[in-house]
């Protein structure tokens, strides 16, 4: 049966759904986020292909580059305040250097020399805009690096979980009895496991690359409780009058499961994808951040490599180290959920102002 | 007799993505006390647009551009929220359409109404409204075990008569019946009917009648009021009107209905649909289903403003200008 | 409704052992095993890995293992710690278990209360900038990269002002000379925060059906205060006099953690609260109270947020077991010795029998948080309540 009554051309709903969108200022808000982040992921290759930056230097895991500056070597007095220091934290101050701690290395220096250091991590600059770390590595670049980490994860693991738990959602609403009962309890099952203890196993036993993650979280955000919200959406479509309609008029089981369930379920399916995104890069960041998962470089790495030199218990002073990563984890975990909700508002139609 | 309600050049805009939606346009109308005044029309010519605009319930996204409601002295349109609440329910109330829905499925009937009856007497204890609420059930033939139960237990009718009683709990002067009867079959909606007239009379109410079943508003009411478009075609009395309808949709709209008694007749229906609200337009908008439309009907040289034929039978001018071609 | 339940009761169970079977499979494919590093050691005679291997039954059929471990579980052997022995999983649990739990019942009330007034603010107030605003920077929250966040208030609050503690769960030096153990004193903190929330939640209902609301809420207010001055008299009685100061402690070490799990946690109740407040604002009967001229205010609380809590219930119970993914993170970060710190260290160190029990004893909680889910479900609509009565 075609439907041919009034046949609007699919660009033209697409444009009026997105003309709605826009009216969503928290989806658009979420949207230009997503797209900074994807500015970001795709520049880093672009730079480095255009030869703007050499690998050397900028690439994320193994450049280097070290700033260097003079430092005068003093001696830092054992009472407080002083006419120089204030408190204890103000010795050796920037351009500055210990003696105690240059003594086991250059033995014969003397208060007054001038030493050549290298400062690292060194603080934001011109050639660093973000600074490095504590390993010389530029810290924009590992930015970039990772938000190509979090889309690739994100929309790998968040497709492929919604692709499994939609078809068995639609199976399960479709076929009923023993089908349904058996992938209800499934998700049940799923439902009930706690899901970062058991990341944590499967870390423990396999080595974790991003492809294995992406699979995994997506398997298991598949096989979980989307299934039955999706079942539910489906039931709801499989009730209509049409769905009937269709298998009288001779439309086979596939076909009515196609035409009719899935474009029905089809937003809520979306909505979940965009969810899941969120979920599996908060996932990562944590993982990346408890040291479980064995990635080269990611926003969770950094924050785990800045705590582990206790660069954040030094507050904001090496701010470049600790606030960039959690930002970025934050504004991008929070951009798809923003689009999400934006989603939301126009796909549920109950919700559509009064 | 004083008039309750006094609706003068009413005009009432939807604001939709596609544009205006202008769903009331110069409507005018009264209602004296304890008359019963019918509203009739198809789906989607304003009358429930008309009725949410006399208790302010307008959606959102509705404006009033222009126009007066005055209610018993009092122009509701100018009222703040605050002064709003109170005239609602304890100066006007509702029955709505559908009013299966109208209950809070997780509270019981009884405290629903007592709920509206604490917001208006504040004052009173809780055997009096107690009292209050089996007085009413009586009223609309309700058994008092209907207090304690929730609205999934009652059946259709029993929820229908239950929203009258909530409608009369704060002795409102002016009721407004929105198609209270739809969701009904034929014999209890008889019975509705039969009560919301005892009720009227009884405690000296104004009814305002809104359904497109005309038939029903032929029974209920003394003055009726057809609407089309957003405007009002014909208004008058019921008994002129029927008797001597001067609108070609009015006309149309009696043709229309089956009689049991006479020979069979071919049933009359009218072709087209009601047009698009969003454009303002000048001319006659019922021209376009018009059986006999003149060209000045369709080019919009023709007020639409209502002439008075005799006591209190207006027109708009189009179709009596046709009438009298 | 007791059909219903008992239904569902059988249906967890049998989840439950699946879930048993499953788990052990799991830890089982971890390669290696827990005595390869003990005993592996060149230093030791070949047959004392061997041996030991043979003792544990670590070579037997799969069949045979999957067998004991469920035998076993069920009789309550869980065998002993590897790494504190001779401590048994179910010793370490008990230990760990009251702080995790005093920690988390606090946060969850806090944040479920919070989460829920602001979303039906922001459900009533909908298309207001400051709706906008405010959805925005609850979506923030709730997507802020938890660790981070965390590291963040541990050091604003504990190393730059100075006002929090920054880790661990009490000052050593302060329980040095104690006559208690903090277990004893956290059973009697949990009892408390029992008791307080049992007989307030017991005043509530009680108040149900009083008439008018201003002395319903002027009563509930009254009793919430008369419950604080009754907890002085509580904790200055003769048995608990002596504990005060090392609860105060406990509950100074309490604050931090609590605030920044609640700050993360309030925004997921919170949108899901105004999601479904929206909802239920569209519903007729909304309209209806609307006509009837009651306040704004109370249309909000009385009927769109008494509809809209039985789903956000109910996804409250659910995320209880995402509370214990938090807590895992929560107790590294802030050295809050409970359970999530307990299954993290079994795992990362390969304490087999402890991981095992640990994560059995998380999957009972989530099916029973589940199970109790329904079954109040059901019983909070009245729908439901009375056709499974009919």
């Amino acid at each position: 049966m075609e439907n041919n009554i009034i046949k609007k051309s699919k660009l033209t709903t697409f444009k009026q759904n997105f003309n709605r969108f826009k009216e969503s200022k928290i989806g658009m808000v979420g949207l230009v986020i997503v797209i900074f982040f994807g500015f970001l992921a795709i520049l880093q290759p672009f730079l480095f292909f255009t030869g703007m930056w050499d690998y050397s230097t900028y690439h994320p895991v193994l450049g280097y580059d070290a700033v260097p500056y003079t430092a005068t070597v003093v001696e830092c007095p054992k009472e407080y305040p002083t006419e120089n220091y204030n408190t204890r934290a103000d010795c050796p101050s920037l351009n500055e250097i210990s003696i105690i701690t240059l003594r086991p290395f250059m033995p014969e220096v003397e208060i007054g020399d001038k030493v050549e250091r290298f400062r690292q991590p060194a603080p934001p600059s011109r050639s660093h805009i973000l600074g490095t770390d504590s390993l010389g590595r530029d810290v924009f670049s590992q930015i970039m690096e990772g938000s190509q980490v979090a889309f690739f994860l994100g929309l790998l693991s968040a497709t492929l979980s919604v692709f499994i738990s939609t078809i068995l959602g639609s199976i399960a609403a479709y076929f009923g009895g023993i089908v349904d009962a058996y992938l209800m309890r499934q998700s049940d099952l799923l439902l009930m496991l706690p899901s970062l203890p058991l990341l944590f196993i499967i870390s423990a036993f396999t080595e974790l690359k991003v492809w294995h993650l992406a699979l995994v979280i997506g398997i298991l955000g598949g096989l979980g409780g989307s299934v039955i919200t999706i079942k539910s959406q489906a039931l709801q479509v499989k009730v209509k009058p049409f769905v009937d309609l269709a298998r009288i008029t001779g439309g086979s089981r596939m076909n009515i499961l196609f035409s009719h369930i899935l474009p029905n379920v089809a937003p809520l399916a979306i909505l979940f994808m965009v969810f899941g995104v969120t979920g599996a890069i908060a996932s990562e960041s944590v993982l990346s951040f408890l040291g479980l998962i064995n990635l080269d470089m990611s926003w969770g790495l950094m924050i785990a490599l800045s705590q582990a030199d206790g660069y954040i218990s030094a507050g904001f002073e090496f701010w470049w180290l600790v606030v960039p990563a959690g930002l970025s984890v934050t504004l991008l975990a929070g951009g798809f959920y923003l689009i999400g909700r934006g989603l939301d508002d126009i796909f549920n139609p109950r919700l559509r102002k009064r | 007799m004083s008039n309750i309600l006094e609706v003068k050049d009413l005009n009432m805009q939807y604001k939709t993505s596609e544009g205006f939606v202008k769903a009331i346009q110069d409507v005018s109308f009264d209602i004296p006390e304890k008359a019963s005044f019918g509203l009739v029309g198809e789906s989607g010519c304003g009358k429930t647009s008309v009725a949410m605009s006399l208790l302010q319930l307008q959606s959102d996204n509705a404006e009033i551009t222009s126009g007066s409601i005055v209610f018993d002295g009092t122009d509701i349109v100018q009222l703040s929220e605050q002064d709003l609440r109170k005239v609602r329910w304890f100066g006007i109330s509702i029955v709505f359409q559908g009013a299966m829905n109208a209950w809070n499925p997780v509270i019981k009937i009884g405290e629903q109404i007592r709920e509206a009856i604490r917001e208006h007497y504040p004052e009173n204890s809780k055997d009096q409204n107690t009292e209050i609420i089996l007085d009413l059930f009586n009223l609309v033939g309700l058994d008092q075990t209907v207090i304690e139960r929730y609205p999934h237990e009652l059946s259709g009718g029993m929820k229908q008569r239950a929203v009258i009683a909530l409608a009369l709990s704060c002795q409102p002067k002016l009721i407004i019946a929105d198609e209270p009867t739809t969701a009904l079959d034929v014999v209890i909606q008889d019975q509705i009917l039969k009560e919301i007239r005892k009720i009227q009379n009884k405690l000296g109410l104004s009814l305002l009648y809104i359904s497109h079943d005309i038939a029903v508003i032929a029974e209920m009411t003394d003055l009726m009021a057809v609407m089309y478009a957003g405007r009002i075609v014909e208004i008058g009395k019921t008994t002129d009107l029927f008797s001597n309808p001067k609108h070609t949709y009015t006309k149309m709209l009696l043709e229309s209905t089956p009689s049991i008694t006479g020979d069979r007749k071919t049933l009359k229906s009218l072709e087209g649909e009601p047009p698009s609200l969003i454009d303002f337009q000048e001319a006659c908008s019922f021209s376009s289903r018009c059986p006999s439309p003149t060209k000045e009907c369709k080019d919009g040289s023709i007020s639409m403003k209502l002439i008075e034929l005799e006591d209190g039978h207006k027109v708009d001018q189009c179709c009596y200008r046709c009438l009298n071609e | 409704m007791a059909r219903y339940v008992i239904n569902r009761f059988i249906q967890m169970v049998i989840v439950f052992l699946l879930f048993l079977v499953l788990s052990y499979l799991l830890f089982d494919a971890i390669p290696g095993n827990a005595f390869q590093s003990l005993l592996l050691n060149p230093d030791l005679p070949d047959y004392a890995y061997d041996r030991v291997v043979e003792l544990y039954g670590l070579n037997d059929p799969l069949l045979t293992r999957v067998q004991n471990y469920v035998v076993n579980f069920f009789k309550g052997d869980f065998g002993y710690s590897y790494l504190q022995f001779p401590k048994t999983p179910l010793d370490l649990i008990a230990e760990r278990l009251p702080r995790t739990l005093m920690l988390f019942s606090v946060v969850n009330i806090v944040a479920f209360y919070t989460g829920f007034f602001v979303g039906k603010i922001l459900a009533w107030k909908r298309g207001s900038k400051a709706e906008t605003w405010i959805t925005i920077t609850s979506v923030f929250s709730y997507t802020i990269f938890y660790p981070w966040f965390a590291l963040l208030m541990l050091w604003y609050f504990g190393l730059k002002l100075n006002w929090l503690p920054i880790g661990k769960f009490l000052y050593p030096e302060k329980w040095y000379d104690a006559p208690f153990d903090s277990d004893v004193v956290f059973v009697e903190m949990i009892k408390y925060t029992i008791y307080f929330s049992l007989l307030f939640f017991l005043i509530n209902i009680f108040t149900r059906n009083i008439e008018s609301l201003k002395t319903r809420k002027n009563i509930r207010l009254y009793g919430f205060f008369s419950l604080l001055a009754l907890s002085y008299f509580y904790w200055n009685s003769s048995g608990l006099y002596i504990m005060k100061p090392y609860a105060g402690d406990i509950a100074y070490h309490m604050i931090l953690p609590i605030l920044t799990v609640t700050i993360v946690a309030f925004a997921g109740t919170a949108l899901l609260t105004r999601t479904t407040m929206m909802e239920v604002l569209k519903e007729d009967y909304i309209l209806t109270a609307r006509a009837k001229g009651i306040s704004q205010k109370r249309i909000r609380d009385r009927h769109a947020a008494r509809t809209a809590l039985l789903p956000v219930v109910t996804s409250f119970i659910f995320t209880i077991v995402t509370i214990i993914d938090g807590a895992v993170i929560t107790e590294n970060i802030f050295s809050w010795p409970g359970m999530g710190q307990l299954i993290l260290d079994s795992v990362l160190r390969e304490d087999i029998p402890v991981a095992m029990a640990t994560f059995s004893f998380i999957g009972i909680v989530a099916l029973i948080a589940h199970f109790v889910a329904d079954v109040s479900y059901a019983f909070l609509d009245p729908r439901i309540r009375i056709r499974n009565q009919g």
